[in-house]
């Protein structure tokens, strides 16, 4: 158990390693690459300045053993437009994230799990036919024109809910505040990302129920809600896990487009924030930041498996 | 002639899909023949006549530039499919390719290529595509191979398991025993057998490469005016909302009937071409 997380987790420093490197090599080998923030600068002398400032003097290789050397040691380098260090920006923003993800999170399980239930118990019967209807409006629709759509319904036509932000402007920690701004994005994010839970609980419950055991569950006279609740979803769970592991990095990523509807002051913002501003350090941070989280999110899937099947063994 | 029956009538049994094919042909008539049969310019501005309602003249009335929006949507129906249809093309290529030599060839060159989809798995692909925009611009050329590129580690994955899981079967072997090159097998015995999983990852590939598009675009980052896009339309309704939401919820319509056509038709594919899926 310990050697195979020992081993997960060094396989994960490497993909990291991978990640940095390919963004970086991304960033500084395209044509409007990092030295091209200093072309406004006026005099060569503080072109120069600027340039050595940020270490662009140096050979790219060089940057980015010495980027790679702060990296293990915790510094991520200052940001270019807000002067602040990287590694600072990211736990600000993250912790805004998720906020917005926790909730959503929870949406998407309950309602996907409890729809794919639903859809799997009447087969080919309308309750599925309807989850099937919603489930794919969710996948298509997309999810940004929904936010829209929900910000000149509830917000512009009915004022019920805040239009943008997480929280009301000047006033002090308020909970009731904070999950007013949050309905929106998180019922939105739910509603987009819900139909993979529901497909993904509806074809392994489907598969668990048409199963030997269950058979004879029923044959003994077991109540019908025993066996569905106890003897199926947990049979049917593995698959379910990995679809909600997949959702949580999608989720923490900071869900980019969404956060900009509702200019909720995450992870995602800040990713667009500094990919148009050209924040080099920001961008490379955050890239290698999310890759981490996939990484850590992945692994904890990976153990769930164990928990939720107990034939599933880490040698 | 009884098995191409079988595969008719598994066809006629799926309604959705069928009405999905008519769809998108129906839309891609539309944005072939639409810019030219429709009056009004998409970037012609009628400072006159700004954010006026639906009418005979307009269909879908006019943006704040005066712009007529019908036009623009067709306009941008053409950037918006064009990069749908493209970018899959580049992802299904780039993927097919590299999962199909790790899985034959195996060795050092299987580790390589599963090594990356591992990294590029585990960069969400929104990020990949804000990394790249930036760092090599928006040219639209550019933004196609972006978004194409961002899906090549889902593409690769399942090619690479049926190349995989077929390299020592009895007609790979029987084949290169009559002296069939590694190509020839590979293109002519082996991808048949991927096909049909890999026709049904492209056509929900082409929806999903049109929200990415769309997704770019809103932010900012994607096709740039005064070329329009479904998603750049989008960007500029949203300062609009309070005096005409009704120019946030044309553009988006569009991009949701299109999403929805391709995923019915990839769903009813799955089901008539791959039984396990």
């Amino acid at each position: 158990m310990t050697g195979y997380v020992a081993n997960r987790l060094a396989q994960g420093i490497l993909v990291l390693f991978l990640i940095s490197l390919v963004t970086f090599s991304l960033i500084n080998f395209a044509p409007g690459g990092p030295s091209s923030l200093v072309s406004m600068e006026s005099t060569a002398e503080q072109r120069e300045a600027r340039l050595r400032q940020y270490g662009l003097d140096q050979p790219a290789p060089v940057r980015y053993l010495r980027w790679l050397a702060g990296a293990v040691r915790g510094d991520l380098g200052d940001s270019i437009n807000q002067g602040l260090p990287v590694e600072r920006l990211l736990v600000q923003r993250m912790t805004v994230t998720l906020q917005l993800a926790g909730y959503a999170m929870l949406l998407t399980a309950v309602f996907g799990i409890l729809f794919g239930v639903l859809g799997a118990l009447h087969h080919n019967r309308w309750p599925d036919h309807i989850v099937s209807v919603v489930t794919t409006l969710g996948m298509s629709v997309p999810n940004f024109w929904l936010g829209i759509v929900a910000i000149i319904v509830f917000a512009v036509t009915l004022g019920w809910l805040p239009a943008a932000g997480n929280a009301t402007l000047g006033g002090g920690f308020d909970l009731s505040d904070r999950l007013r701004h949050a309905v929106l994005p998180a019922g939105v994010l739910a509603f987009s990302l819900m139909p993979n839970v529901v497909r993904v609980t509806r074809s392994a419950l489907l598969e668990v129920l048409a199963s030997d055991f269950v058979r004879t569950a029923r044959a003994k006279g077991l109540p019908q809600r025993g066996i569905v609740w106890k003897h199926t979803l947990r049979n049917a769970l593995v698959p379910v896990i990995s679809i909600l592991g997949l959702i949580t990095t999608v989720l923490l990523s900071g869900s980019v487009v969404i956060e900009s509807v509702f200019g909720w002051p995450g992870l995602g913002r800040l990713a667009i924030d500094a990919a148009s501003g050209r924040d080099y350090p920001v961008i490379l941070g955050v890239t290698v930041m999310v890759g981490a989280l996939t990484v850590i999110v992945n692994l904890v899937v990976d153990l769930l498996y164990a928990v939720a099947d107990p034939r599933i063994r880490y040698g | 002639m009884a098995e191409r029956s079988r595969l008719l009538r598994k066809i006629l049994r799926q309604p959705l899909g069928i009405a999905a094919v008519c769809g998108i042909l129906l839309l891609v008539l539309l944005m072939i023949f639409g810019p030219g049969l429709y009056p009004h310019e998409p970037n012609r501005t009628a400072p006159l006549a700004t954010l006026q309602a639906p009418s005979a003249e307009h269909w879908l009335g006019t943006d704040e530039l005066g712009r007529d929006v019908f036009a623009r949507i067709l306009a941008g129906g053409r950037v918006s499919l064009a990069v749908g249809l493209i970018a899959m093309l580049v992802g299904l290529t780039i993927g097919s390719v590299a999962g199909a030599a790790a899985g034959y060839y195996g060795g050092w060159i299987e580790n390589l290529v599963m090594r990356l989809v591992d990294v590029f798995m585990a960069i969400p692909a929104f990020f990949l595509i804000l990394v790249i925009v930036t760092s090599f611009g928006n040219h639209p050329l550019m933004i196609i191979l972006t978004v194409g590129f961002s899906f090549w580690s889902q593409m690769a994955r399942p090619v690479y398991a049926e190349f995989k899981k077929f390299r020592n079967a009895e007609f790979v072997e029987a084949s290169q025993a009559l002296g069939g090159g590694n190509l020839r097998v590979m293109a002519r015995h082996i991808f048949p057998q991927v096909m049909p999983q890999a026709v049904v990852l492209a056509t929900l590939g082409v929806g999903w490469a049109i929200l990415s598009e769309a997704g770019l675009s809103y932010l900012g980052l994607g096709i740039q005016p005064p070329l329009s896009s479904w998603g750049n339309m989008l960007q500029n309704a949203q300062a609009y909302l309070w005096l005409n939401p009704m120019l946030a919820v044309y553009p988006g319509i569009f991009i949701a009937v299109t999403v929805l056509l391709f995923n019915l038709l990839g769903n009813a594919l799955r089901d008539v071409l791959d039984p396990r899926g």
